[in-house]
């Protein structure tokens, strides 16, 4: 069970962090807070798990980091969605739009009988 | 520690720097927590609480941390390597660049590797197909040859009977199955021509201790081992295609085998070929376990898991013992004390029985190719060191302007790399072409041919020697272009001194290729001169002019004398009466056929040798005329007349190395002689010359003739000596034979001297091969040597236009470079005759009539190969008399 909820977190979390990285750089913290402003703190359990996905974003070349200065002026590290990333996004999200619908759907019905 | 600091850079191996990517993520943990403190503080959260909130918020640091640690590494890793292959990647354009901008010693470089490689990966072929790889069979390390040994006979290799296949099959626990072999030929009779089949006859389980089953149909099955049971018969995937055309309605239907009707119950895989690529077909022996002699069985088995090999060797001898004490008249005689008599039951590995003789040619031809491919190594070591010093102010340019040495040596061993893989792709293209044409040569006779090719185990044996090869040429003259070469060497004046040590090392390797190839050179020298003495060898008979064809003699004549009698005289009168034909008579078989009948023999009225003390002689039934169309000269007596027929008294014809043994002058005749296999006395009516037979390189041993028409047989061998062009008269001789008898199979039809040749194939092959790797070795060390002279001629261009200036003699120059080559000569000489008196000692069993340091083929070969290298000079030293004292002054 709980590997079947982390698999499917990892790969929410991942493609939302695509969304939000979509609006431009960002660093950790606030990547943090847009998600859970988002998704109402149900993807990001523990904010901590936020960075090994970052970490493994940016492995992948989907997204690439770089320290800079933050608005309060702390030295923060920023990320940036790449070409690649941007690609990967939207292929990502088209699969999410086509099938989680008819999931939900699938797993809200009732009774064995086709329809 | 240091060489390990050095090698990573070489390779820029990624290092570890996880300290700093640590911090980096407790950097970012650190601002993440600080933010959301900051926020919970801004929202009125007491400062305490705020940090407490915040680290529960975010969850396990050190989990995140390690995490983020592990996945940064491997990042950091791959980013490495990417990096690493482009720059190697760099390099490689940069070297193809500079070899291309010297074409001609590229290509000389390039073919030399080629030679070298290919030669290795040819030989390398054979011996890993031959001598390497597992049998085609399941496990086939379990399976087993068994046959006996009884060394006070002299016979080492002493086959099994029936008896004993029953008994070791019904006794041992040592074996899961146990089977046994012999090969046969069978006459394939009932189609427009009788065609001789090479078959093996075995028993039950053969197919069952091999593991392989019939492609289609069925194996044996125990009870066809019985006598009357076995009219069946499995086929070969050829046999199929070439005889039947592979029709798939084959199986159950019959063929006639020597007039008798035999049912087809299986045809094997197109892979399966045991014992040997000529087996065409197996039937079942029809075993009788109350067959005591005709020791002709192998065994075959396939051990238990766990048993050893000499456990089953105890185990079977045990029981070999014990049979030999319950039957003291195992050979005819009285009492038999096994432990005395050493007989034994051999038990080998298949794979070592089926390769035998041919391990020892194999490892030293691969020991020949592997020197030959170090002599190509320093032939390209040499070229490049002659480079290395060219290209010295390249070097040290790029040196000055920042390049580390790591790098620079890099760049130069991804050049020599590169020409060694360019070599071994032309090299890998000539090893494929030479083992195809090995593989489907006539004259090459080689166990396990078929299985020979160029596969994934070769081609990654290539890829390592490769590699070696490049590093090796490559790092040995740069490492000694670069040591302590600095900046300040741009300047030409110190150009001098590195010549000085460029040449060194050059006379080093010259010296090097000089005895390599002397050592190869001898070692082809001797086993020419074997060969030359075996083939030389007066054998005791004149195979010239002799053909022999097999003559199966139906069943209708076969094993009585009485029966055959008639047939085999009109036979012999017709071919004596055909044009061309001088001589011709038949016996069991011809010398080195293989067919003779080796027993002990007694002579009468003298003691009788204890039982395993006989003498061994070949029993052979001759008809009148043998000898003389042999050519084996009648030294007392008579030939065999047919009047010695089943109605006369049995007579024989002894050979000298009986008769001196016993006898002397003609008191051997009208004595009587018996072999201990059959209790008849023959009376001796003669005595001829004695003969090699078989094997060459052995003594003559004994030879005993019986009268044919005393003695009968099926399998006959017919010798006829023409005179003239004898193909046509050979032709005609079929015709008529097959005129008078269409049931005869004709088509094992030989020139008896290429009967004998085969016998010295794969001694003819050793010797081809090696005098071939050698003739290339002496060829790549003479142009060594003259580069290498060359170079150092051209280096010294302005030392010898000074000395021409200041009234030097241009001959003296001459002997001064000429003196240079002789001693270099001397070096490599003198280097290689100890080099060869030591690696000569290993091909001792290969070698006929010739010590391994035969002191005249030493001392020739040695003078010859002194002769080239020094003849290799003399262009270079004449060079050197015409040197231009202003070309030198104004090279600077």
């Amino acid at each position: 069970m709980a590997d079947a909820q982390s698999d499917l977190l990892r790969s929410s979390l991942d493609l939302l962090i695509l969304k939000t990285l979509s609006w431009g750089p960002m660093h950790g913290y606030a990547i943090s807070e847009w998600i859970e402003a988002a998704s109402e703190s149900v993807v990001l359990l523990d904010e901590g798990t936020l960075y090994p996905a970052l970490h493994r974003l940016e492995r992948r070349g989907w997204i690439a980091a770089e320290w800079g200065v933050s608005d309060n002026n702390r030295r923060a590290k920023f990320y940036r969605l790449t070409n690649a990333g941007r690609m990967r996004f939207r292929a990502e999200s088209s699969v999410w739009h086509r099938h989680a619908a008819p999931i939900v759907a699938t797993l809200a019905r009732k009774s064995p009988a086709p329809s | 520690m240091n060489v390990g600091h050095d090698w990573r850079r070489l390779f820029r191996l990624p290092r570890d720097n996880a300290r700093a990517t640590a911090r980096e993520i407790d950097d970012e943990i650190a601002f993440h927590l600080a933010m959301r403190e900051e926020k919970l503080r801004r929202l009125g959260v007491e400062p305490n609480e705020a940090r407490a909130e915040a680290r529960t918020r975010f969850g396990d640091q050190q989990l995140v941390r390690e995490e983020c640690v592990s996945i940064d590494q491997q990042h950091a890793r791959e980013v490495r390597l990417m990096e690493w292959l482009d720059s190697v990647l760099a390099d490689l354009r940069y070297a193809i660049r500079t070899l291309r901008r010297r074409p001609a010693f590229t290509l000389v470089a390039t073919l030399t590797l080629a030679v070298g490689i290919g030669a290795t990966t040819a030989m390398f072929t054979l011996v890993n197909g031959i001598l390497l790889r597992p049998l085609p069979y399941p496990r086939s390390d379990r399976i087993v040859q068994l046959y006996q040994a009884y060394p006070e006979k002299g016979l080492d290799h002493w086959g099994i009977s029936q008896e004993n296949i029953a008994m070791y099959r019904d006794r041992s626990s040592d074996f899961e199955s146990f089977a046994a072999y012999r090969g046969g030929r069978l006459t394939l009779t009932g189609g427009d021509r009788a065609v001789r089949l090479n078959v093996a006859l075995v028993t039950a389980d053969f197919f069952h201790v091999l593991g392989v089953s019939p492609a289609r149909g069925r194996p044996f099955t125990r009870d066809e081992d019985a006598q009357g049971r076995n009219d069946i018969i499995i086929l070969s995937d050829g046999l199929w295609h070439s005889r039947f055309g592979g029709r798939t309605d084959l199986i159950g239907s019959t063929m006639e085998l020597d007039g008798q009707p035999t049912r087809i119950v299986g045809i094997m895989p197109p892979s399966f070929q045991f014992p040997d690529v000529q087996t065409q077909a197996w039937l079942p022996m029809g075993l009788d376990p109350t067959r005591r002699h005709a020791w002709f069985n192998l065994g075959l088995a396939r051990l238990k898991p766990g048993v050893s090999i000499e456990h089953a060797h105890r185990q079977t001898t045990a029981i070999m013992w014990d049979w030999a004490r319950r039957e003291p008249d195992l050979m005819g005689l009285t009492s038999i004390q096994p432990e005395r008599t050493r007989m034994e039951t051999k038990v080998v590995a298949l794979q070592q029985a089926m390769v035998g003789d041919t391990r020892r040619p194999l490892v030293v031809l691969l020991a020949s190719v592997g020197l030959m491919l170090l002599i190509a190594i320093a032939n390209v070591a040499t070229l490049l060191s002659s480079r290395a010093a060219v290209r010295q102010r390249e070097i040290v340019l790029r040196t000055a302007l920042g390049a580390t040495r790591s790098r620079v040596t890099r760049q130069l061993l991804t050049e020599s790399i590169a020409l060694a893989v360019g070599g071994a792709i032309i090299g890998v293209a000539l090893a494929y072409v030479a083992v195809r044409g090995f593989t489907h040569s006539e004259i090459v006779a080689l166990p396990r041919l078929s299985e020979v090719h160029v596969d994934a185990t070769v081609l990654a044996v290539t890829l390592i020697v490769t590699l070696t090869s490049g590093i090796l040429f490559g790092l040995l003259p740069t490492l000694h272009g670069l040591r302590g070469r600095r900046a300040a060497d741009l300047s030409s004046g110190t150009r001098e001194s590195a010549h000085r040590s460029v040449r060194r090392f050059n006379n080093g390797l010259v010296i090097a290729q000089l005895s390599l190839s002397l050592v190869l050179l001898i070692a082809s020298g001797l086993m020419l001169e074997s060969f030359r003495r075996l083939t030389t060898l007066d054998l005791g008979f004149r195979p010239d002019g002799v053909t022999s064809i097999a003559l199966p003699l139906p069943s209708k004549y076969s094993n009585s004398a009485t029966r055959s009698n008639p047939f085999i005289a009109t036979l012999l009168e017709r071919i004596r009466a055909t044009p061309g034909v001088q001589l011709a008579a038949l016996a069991w078989g011809l010398p080195f056929e293989g067919n003779s009948n080796v027993d002990g023999y007694l002579i009468q009225g003298r003691p009788i040798p204890s039982s395993g003390n006989e003498g061994q002689t070949y029993q052979i039934a001759a008809s009148p005329g043998y000898f003389a169309t042999l050519g084996i000269p009648l030294l007392y007596g008579r030939d065999f007349t047919t009047a010695d027929d089943t109605t006369g008294t049995p007579v024989s014809i002894i050979d000298e190395s009986i008769a001196r043994k016993f006898f002397t002058g003609t008191n051997a005749l009208g004595k009587r002689i018996r072999v201990t296999g059959d209790t008849t006395w023959t009376t001796i009516v003669g005595v001829v010359g004695a003969i090699h037979d078989d094997d060459a390189t052995q003594l003559p041993g004994p030879h005993m003739y019986v009268s044919l028409a005393q003695q009968g047989s099926n399998q006959l061998a017919l010798a006829v000596r023409t005179r003239g062009n004898s193909s046509s008269t050979i032709q005609e001789v079929r015709a008529m034979i097959a005129a008078l008898e269409p049931s005869i199979p004709l088509d094992h039809v030989r020139l008896l001297t290429s009967v004998i040749g085969e016998s010295f194939a794969t001694r003819r092959l050793t010797e081809l091969l090696l005098a071939g790797f050698a003739a290339i070795a002496v060829l790549l060390a003479g142009v060594g040597i003259y580069g290498v002279m060359s170079l150092s001629v051209a280096n010294r261009q302005r030392e010898f236009g000074v000395r021409l200036a200041v009234g030097a003699d241009p001959a003296g120059l001459v002997r001064l470079v000429l003196r240079e080559g002789v001693v270099l000569a001397a070096l490599g000489v003198g280097i290689g005759v100890i080099g060869a008196l030591v690696a000569t000692r290993s091909m001792t069993s290969l070698l006929y009539g010739v010590s391994p340091t035969d002191p005249l083929i030493f001392l020739s070969l040695a003078v010859l190969l002194a002769a080239i290298a020094v003849a290799s000079c003399v262009m270079p030293a004449r060079r050197a008399s015409k040197s231009d004292p202003l070309v030198a002054l104004r090279a600077d």
